[in-house]
């Protein structure tokens, strides 16, 4: 299933380590895509971790994210697989308050 | 009363008014170091900045590290929305004021004093700085330097330990704490830090005696407090009150209620951090122990009043916007909160969220308690958490049509 909402954290600790150029690179990869929206995030309080991106409906919450890992964060996007080494980087309880905020239509 | 003769600024005392009344003799008396803070600890004074904490402790802690240099900071850098009670202090009494600073400072034999003034108080500059030139002439400050700095007007740089920072020449970041400015503050010595309304409570300490200043206000707070009134009621200024009075005498009597007769719907006793408080709570009494009794803070005397014409979405909507708008941004969570806070009731102002997100409000609360160096982490929850309680009729509303409820 192709995810619906790809979100890249813009708050300043992922800013300065280039969360700018991922919300970029990632918003050109999957523009031709017309059901899914690649937007900026205020924050995931992930902060030492970042760049944080989740996909949503999917729950999926990458950190660490680097220009490299651009492509197949997207393919992950639109139906391929899961990126798994970007998947360890914050705890549970963190995911589990953001996708609750999400649920709630925060985004 | 203590501060004010009269319970209200009147005129702008000169150093020949003040030592006429009594002015400067705490210090002439010359007592010991050991002296003036046995007084002030006896005192019960508690500090005026909204933490209210003991202020003799605080000075205790100071005086026995046995570390010299020592420091004093008169913190009058007044950034809490609505409150101009140090600003008032330091054009009406500026020597009340630097009386309490060189007793503080000779306390804890500090070498200097630092008037840590917010930096568009012009006047107060002009009015402190006259003073110290005065005082120094009749030989008043002895040994003590007394100089004055600008505080830059964003929230922390009011925090005692961003005074420190800035004071150092850095930018007005709050520090981890421990340590404690007490222990180790400016240049890592030790420094006491106190709001400009403490200090003015320590000369008449000294000069009268614990026993004569216990005489107002109660047993655990004893003293006045100055209370700020905005320009909703219809008597709006400063005014001193013992410790204890009520509410409804600050309210009715000497506020004179709301303007064009309007209807009190809410309260916000004690500045932007602390919880709101229904029509109904009028009995409350004003020291911090009745204000905390009653699930609020009494913080450092500013007082808001809210007509039943106010949407408390909006109002509430703006105090966690002041906060995402402060938080310095050097904790990662305390820029998370804000922001996020924030955010939720912008959606739930315009209608734009589901009705789960009325619960996560104090998940991320409980998720990010304690995770700042300074107390700024903590400051939202309060308000928010009253205000979806007692107004959550309102919030609802919004939530659901998008609309105000009350048009």
């Amino acid at each position: 299933m192709a995810c619906k909402y790809v979100l890249v954290c813009q708050n300043a600790d992922c800013q300065s380590r280039g969360s700018g150029e991922l919300l970029e690179q990632l918003t050109d990869k999957l523009k031709a895509d017309a059901d899914l929206e690649v937007k900026p995030y205020m924050c995931f309080g992930g902060c030492q971790a970042g760049p944080n991106i989740v996909l949503y409906p999917q729950k999926v919450w990458y950190s660490g994210v680097k220009q490299a890992d651009v492509d197949e964060i997207a393919a992950h996007a639109e139906g391929g697989a899961p990126v798994e080494r970007l998947t360890h980087g914050v705890e549970q309880p963190l995911k589990d308050l953001i996708y609750q905020l999400l649920d709630a239509g925060l985004f | 009363m203590i501060l004010f003769p009269e319970g209200q600024p009147t005129t702008l005392e000169t150093f020949e008014e003040y030592r006429a009344s009594g002015g400067y003799e705490a210090v002439r008396k010359n007592p010991s170091p050991a002296a003036i803070l046995q007084e002030v600890t006896s005192s019960g004074l508690r500090g005026r900045g909204g933490a209210g904490f003991p202020v003799g402790k605080n000075w205790g802690i100071a005086a026995e590290t046995g570390i010299s240099p020592r420091y004093v900071v008169c913190n009058a850098g007044e950034d809490e929305p609505g409150s101009f009670k140090d600003r008032t202090l330091m054009e009406h009494r500026p020597h009340l004021v630097l009386e309490g600073i060189i007793l503080a400072a000779r306390a804890i034999q500090a070498e200097q004093a630092f008037l840590y003034i917010n930096e568009t108080y012009d006047d107060c500059f002009a009015r402190m700085s006259t003073a110290i030139e005065e005082a120094v002439r009749a030989g008043y400050a002895g040994p003590i330097r007394l100089t004055t700095h600008r505080a830059p007007t964003v929230y922390v740089a009011g925090e005692d330990s961003a005074s420190l920072e800035v004071l150092e020449g850095k930018p007005p970041l709050p520090r981890p704490k421990p340590p404690y400015p007490a222990a180790a503050g400016l240049f890592g010595k030790p420094t006491v830090v106190n709001n400009v309304e403490t200090l003015a409570n320590i000369a008449p300490i000294v000069r009268n005696g614990a026993s004569w200043f216990r005489t107002y206000g109660t047993a655990e707070s004893p003293g006045t407090m100055i209370f700020c009134l905005g320009e909703e009621m219809n008597h709006p200024g400063a005014y001193e009150l013992p410790c204890g009075t009520s509410l409804r005498h600050l309210y009715e009597e000497i506020g004179g209620g709301l303007k064009n007769g309007k209807k009190l719907k809410a309260i916000l006793p004690g500045g932007p951090s602390c919880a709101f408080l229904p029509a109904d709570h009028l009995e409350v009494r004003l020291d911090p122990e009745s204000l905390r009794q009653a699930g609020s803070s009494l913080g450092c005397g500013v007082m808001r009043f809210y007509s039943d014409t106010t949407c408390m979405v909006e109002e509430t909507l703006q105090l966690a916007q002041f906060f995402a708008r402060e938080s310095c941004g050097q904790c990662p969570a305390c820029r998370m909160e804000t922001m996020m806070l924030s955010a939720m009731l912008e959606r739930i102002l315009q209608g734009k969220a589901g009705a789960s997100l009325f619960d996560q409000f104090q998940n991320i609360l409980d998720f990010n308690r304690g995770k700042g160096y300074c107390a700024l982490i903590n400051m939202p929850g309060p308000p928010v958490m009253s205000a979806l309680r007692l107004f959550r009729g309102e919030f609802e509303h919004h939530l659901s049509q998008g609309t105000c409820p009350l048009g």
